[in-house]
């Protein structure tokens, strides 16, 4: 029984349709990687798993349980956290009220989280130097460490990140996902949404390749590092169509120029 | 397929399913049956019911005036009993102690509470909607204290024997014939909101109701629009007020209270923002309704108020919302030659030459919170040149964009373009000079029509006055007209004729992008930025956008594109800038970009050796 | 020089009852970017309970200080369970759906109390038993009365206790972190229904504080007196920068003292205009408030 099972499910914004009949799987101790390109269903995925969105059909089980319309703050207490994309950290309070709130399901055990703190501190050496700072003075790399610690504080589990390396320089990023990697190795799984392909397959197990809403590839995260598709998915996977298409029109448009193409 | 939505419709539906009906009479015949039972009230003969008809009436004026402040142009508004005052006592002081005739003292009640429309709008212009509440609400609180002590007009004792107005040598004294004359306002007051509803003024409002920020962007003057909709919204008070004090014989300042002010809010608000017939709906039950509960006595505000809680808990959009979508916008309007097209009115020609530079960006520098997000970027763009720009997240593409649309002053730098430098010209001057763009997350505005989301790129450059809007005028309906076929011929060209009638929320993904896109080519701009707008698109899709970016390159629009989708931009692009961290590492052909070894290290990454040291370095350990 | 101690020691009084009740605007525009208008009305209840508890029911003739603690406290319970009350039937349903019909049930809400308390209590005066008002001390000149300083001081109490509560517990953390991000906070565990009935309750706690003591300091209550006064202290937050916890108590502060000096040296009539003006010349030159805003960026 894996971790994660997350079996066909539809989301809908409206009556636009972002997920349409994703399944996935997380074991415990894995970490996978999501790709995919904007407006593919990303983030979506990964609100629905924290309960944020609700899916209209299709299963969510976490730790074999289903959790499809458990409340947001209750999947938190399950084990599932989630780094959320543009960090969303609280920018009035100080580093270490923010790191205070991640324990707060835990907040009655003082010894257990000034434990955990410390490793967040040991993790993240830049966030104890300020940890009396509010935190929207950080740096962009400082915030995303503060909203890793954060989640790291409520001991998940299973740990979401959405674009952890947006907006990060090549060498942060790297170096943020690797310290992700380090907690899958420590039993930690860990699931990763990523437009960085080549970095997020080079650290993860496993990928999927979503696109509109489904996934269309899945695999070995070194078999799709080679794989010629995965380019194609990650650049957008129409460059085959463009040509062939392309051709076709040329043949055509000699003998029938369009009205509203011509200039 | 789970519904609660479905469950929900299942109730609403028939309520709808009338609305809708009526809805698709013609509005003058629909205005008609209405009229025509308001006029059944007086033949009643009961005076305590036509007084009450006349409340009714008032609030309606009332109501009318403060939905274009709130219900158009979604501007808090809790002080509006002022305006109301200030026309209630102009007509009181020009009638009682200046021995005007009440006809006479109409205009200056409808001007002077236009004035302080004016006085109060100007300064909280910059406020956000919920500060707007506070000095709104305060505004009122000042006037009422000023008429109350001011000695001119006796203080709290207020005016009294205000006379009643004549006709043709008959005075109109009795309720009968105040409610007829206040019927005939309010047909007036509502032929006018209707004619700004569906002007450019109404679309501007709603625009700004809808994201002020977007509105600016793609050309909607949204600080002179709020600025009239306030003293527009003063002028409806002001003629309320001249009838309700020569109706009343007598006011004092007690009349023009912050409950007042909230009553008439209330009333627009269970009617349906923004809605005409909610506003006679909402006039009917806040002046109705306690008069019904009469019977309670004490009681019956406490009724009221509970009433009107659950009203608001079982209909939040009020009782009558307003619609903005249409069966059928484009009917009526006679099809247009392609070669009428090629002659467009606003269309401007470039004064540089092709393959020179029409925009050019020098040391651009812009700074948040001492982070750089764009670092001494300077580029050319070509005119009729399709350039896109590259990079990954967070290198600071839409912040080049942001800068140059004048959405955001950059810290440094300069920008020219067509030959002139932008200056810090507002983002709506530079959509004017001919320079469009769409968003990166869409930013349509929701709840109108999507021809009409096209109508307000159509009329930027439009000229017509607000009086012309209001009078419906030969002018303005040919303007109306011609942004009407605009819109069209761009849905089109973008393929969305057939959902013009619909929300712009009711269409899919890729569908509100390309209404973006039209959006912003209706304004006939000579340079179009377009941000992400392969983001979310199918494989399918992003083809017919490729050819749609051609199509906008051959009708000779300069075409400047941010797109992740390298395939895309690999395709449709004569160059390409890269950027990475704030900085151009690179720009060029896409062949060139393509094989540059920055470009693929800054968006595919390099596989690094040292990693220890990286990641000690990146989380500040030893 | 007196005189001006004197419209300071007055101002501040009535402005650390100000400050009391925008403290209440500000947590609770802080958390759901809602202006509260019933929370003007939900102070004349708390006083309205506190009359009943020692005049209605007679406990007047107890200790005085047993008196006072007794009606606070019943006033402070029942005030808690009728914001509650309004939170789940009135605001919770339109939460995530529109800010403008919530304004509307909140006003809705401030009529539907001003009624009830008319239908209870009837639209005449109700006189406050004169506990604490009868004597105090004169200062070279200034007079202080008992309720002054009492009431002062408890008042500093009470804004010092929620401000330690915001700033160093965990849950008023929690609290502070839903002004910035709902969503990252429900990410954290949070549950952000529950942080947002609390807030209620710790709002009516302070507007009964403040309901009983305008009760005892000014004699006289009725009906209508939430209207001016939520007006006064939703003015003080809005001054101080709404959502932002010392900025309401500092703004309470200021528009008593303004009121205070403006009833003194010019006239009563202007006061109100006087507050206004100022309120938005401030707000003009900056658009936040004196100390800054803190509310939630989104829904």
């Amino acid at each position: 029984m894996a971790l994660l099972e997350v079996d066909d499910i539809h989301v809908f914004y409206g009556n636009i349709e972002a997920l349409r009949g994703l399944s996935i799987q997380v074991d415990g101790g894995e970490m996978v990687a999501v790709l995919g390109s904007n407006g593919a269903g990303k983030t979506t995925t990964l609100r629905t798993l924290s309960g944020l969105e609700r899916a209209r059909a299709g299963s969510v089980r976490f730790d074999d349980q289903d959790i499809t319309r458990t409340a947001a703050h209750e999947i938190v207490g399950r084990g599932l956290c989630q780094v959320p994309e543009g960090r969303r950290i609280f920018t009035t309070l100080t580093v270490a009220e923010n790191l205070a709130l991640g324990g707060y399901l835990m907040r009655n055990r003082q010894q257990e989280l000034r434990q955990r703190r410390d490793v967040v501190y040991e993790t993240f050496p830049r966030l104890a130097e300020r940890r009396g700072q509010l935190a929207g003075t950080l740096s962009g790399g400082e915030q995303q460490m503060l909203a890793i610690g954060r989640a790291l504080m409520t001991q998940p589990r299973l740990i979401t990140l959405d674009e952890p390396s947006l907006g990060l320089s090549p060498l942060l990023a790297r170096a943020i996902l690797k310290i992700v990697r380090r907690f899958a190795d420590e039993g930690v799984a860990v699931l990763v949404v990523e437009q960085n392909a080549r970095q997020a397959l080079a650290v993860a197990d496993r990928a999927y390749v979503l696109e509109t809403g489904r996934i269309v590839l899945e695999g070995a995260a070194s078999d799709l590092a080679a794989d010629e598709r995965v380019q194609k998915a990650y650049l957008g996977g129409f460059e085959q169509i463009v040509e062939e298409e392309e051709g076709r029109e040329k043949e055509k448009e000699k003998e029938d120029p369009s009205p509203l193409g011509g200039g | 397929m789970a519904s609660s939505p479905a469950a929900l419709k299942s109730v609403t539906a028939p309520i709808s399913k009338v609305r809708e009906r009526i809805g698709r009479l013609p509005w003058w015949l629909q205005l008609a049956v209405v009229v025509g039972l308001a006029m059944l009230v007086p033949l009643y003969n009961d005076d305590y019911v036509t007084s009450i008809g006349v409340s009714v009436l008032t609030f309606a004026m009332l109501g009318l005036g403060l939905n274009i402040v709130v219900g158009y142009a979604g501007l808090l508004d809790l002080g509006y009993a002022a305006f109301f005052a200030i026309g209630a006592y102009t007509t009181a002081i020009m009638t009682v102690k200046l021995g005007f005739n009440f006809w006479t003292t109409l205009l200056p009640a409808i001007a002077f509470a236009g004035m302080a429309g004016a006085i109060l709008g100007y300064p909280t212009l910059r406020l956000r909607s919920d500060y707007l509440a506070i000095v709104t609400l305060g505004f009122g609180e000042i006037v009422r204290i000023l008429f109350t002590n001011w000695d001119y007009v006796d203080g709290p004792n207020g005016v009294w024997n205000i006379p009643s107005p004549s006709l043709f040598g008959f005075d109109l004294v009795d309720q009968n014939s105040y409610y007829v004359i206040g019927v005939i306002l309010v047909l007036i007051a509502i032929i006018f909101a209707r004619n700004l509803s569906y002007s450019r003024l109404g679309r501007g409002w709603v625009a700004v109701r809808e994201d002020e920020f977007a509105a600016e962007a793609v050309g909607v003057p949204t600080l002179n629009l709020k600025l009239l909709a306030y003293s527009m919204g003063g002028m409806w008070a002001g003629l309320a007020g001249a009838f309700f004090a020569s109706r009343v014989s007598a006011i004092n300042p007690s009349s023009f209270t912050f409950l007042l002010s909230s009553q008439i809010l209330i009333l627009i608000i269970i009617g349906g923002l923004g809605s005409l017939p909610g506003v006679i709906l909402g006039a009917i039950v806040v002046v109705g309704l306690p008069e019904l509960l009469r019977g309670l006595q004490n009681a019956r505000f406490l009724i009221f108020a509970a009433l009107l809680i659950l009203i608001m808990l079982f209909r939040p959009g009020g009782l009558w919302p307003q619609v903005r979508a249409r069966r059928a916008p484009f009917v009526g309007l006679e099809d247009e030659e392609e070669k009428q097209a090629a002659e467009r009115p606003f269309k401007l020609q470039p004064s540089v030459a092709e393959g020179e530079a029409i925009l050019r960006v020098q040391g651009l520098a812009q700074r948040f919170g001492g982070v750089k997000a764009v670092d001494d970027v300077s580029f050319d763009v070509r005119r009729g040149e399709i350039l896109s720009m590259i990079g990954p997240n967070g290198a600071g593409k839409t912040t080049v964009f942001n800068c140059i649309t004048g959405v955001q002053r950059p810290k440094a730098g300069r920008i020219e373009f067509d030959g002139r430098p932008l200056g810090r010209l507002k983002p709506h001057s530079i959509v004017r000079r001919g320079m469009a763009r769409t968003f990166q997350g869409i930013r349509l505005f929701k709840l109108m029509a999507v021809f009409e989301n096209v109508m307000i790129g159509a009329s930027v450059r439009e000229r017509n006055l607000p009086w012309q809007a209001l009078l419906h005028s030969r002018g303005e309906r040919r303007d109306e007209r011609r942004a009407l076929k605009e819109a069209r011929y761009w849905l089109r060209f973008v393929g969305l004729e057939e959902e013009a009638g619909r929300l712009a929320t009711e269409l899919s993904y890729a569908d509100q992008r390309r209404v973006e896109i039209a959006r912003a080519l209706a304004s006939e701009p000579m340079l179009v930025l377009l941000d992400e707008p392969a983001a979310g698109m199918n494989p399918t899709e992003k083809l017919e956008l490729m050819r749609m970016v051609r199509r906008i390159r051959d009708r000779g629009v300069t075409v400047v594109l941010i797109d992740h989708d390298m395939s895309l931009v690999m395709n449709v692009s004569d160059r390409v800038v890269v950027l990475d961290r704030g900085q151009v590492i690179a720009m060029g052909t896409p062949a060139e970009v393509q094989n540059n070894p920055r470009v693929i290290e800054a968006y595919l990454g390099r596989d690094d050796a040292d990693e220890e040291a990286e990641l000690a370095e990146a989380t500040g350990g030893a | 020089m007196s005189i001006f101690i004197q419209y300071t020691v007055n101002g501040l009084t009535a402005g650390a009852f100000y400050a009391l009740v925008a403290l209440g605007y500000t947590i609770i525009y802080g958390i759901i970017r809602l202006i509260n208008f019933a929370h003007g009305d939900l102070t004349m209840v708390g006083s309205f309970i506190g009359w009943t508890v020692l005049v209605s029911m007679g406990l007047q003739r107890l200790p005085v200080f047993l008196a006072i603690a007794l009606a606070a406290l019943a006033s402070m319970v029942v005030t808690s369970v009728i914001n509650v009350g309004i939170l789940q039937f009135a605001y919770k349903p339109l939460l995530n759906k529109s800010l403008l019909a919530i304004l509307i049930t909140a006003l809705g809400m401030s009529i539907f109390l001003q009624n009830a308390a008319l239908l209870v209590f009837g639209a005449g005066v109700q006189a406050y038993p004169h506990l604490v008002t009868s004597s105090g001390v004169f200062i070279g000149g200034v007079r202080i009365s008992y309720a002054q300083s009492i009431f002062f001081t408890i008042s500093l109490v009470l804004m010092a206790g929620l401000y330690s509560f915001a700033r160093f517990t965990t849950l008023g953390t929690a609290m502070r972190a839903l002004a910035v991000d709902h969503d990252a906070a429900r990410l954290m565990g949070i549950n952000v229904n529950r942080v947002i009935a609390i807030a209620f309750i710790l709002a009516a706690i302070l507007a009964a504080a403040a309901g009983v003591m305008i009760g005892l300091y000014y004699t006289q209550i009725n009906f209508f007196l939430g209207f001016l006064l939520g007006l006064r202290a939703f003015t003080s937050a809005v001054l101080g920068g709404i959502g932002n916890i010392p900025g309401a108590m500092a703004g309470g502060l200021v528009i008593g003292l303004l009121e205070s000096y403006c009833a003194g040296y010019l006239s009563g009539r202007w006061q109100d205009v006087f507050v206004f003006g100022v309120l938005i010349t401030v707000l003009i030159i900056k658009p936040t408030g004196l100390f800054g805003e803190r509310v939630a960026e989104r829904m």
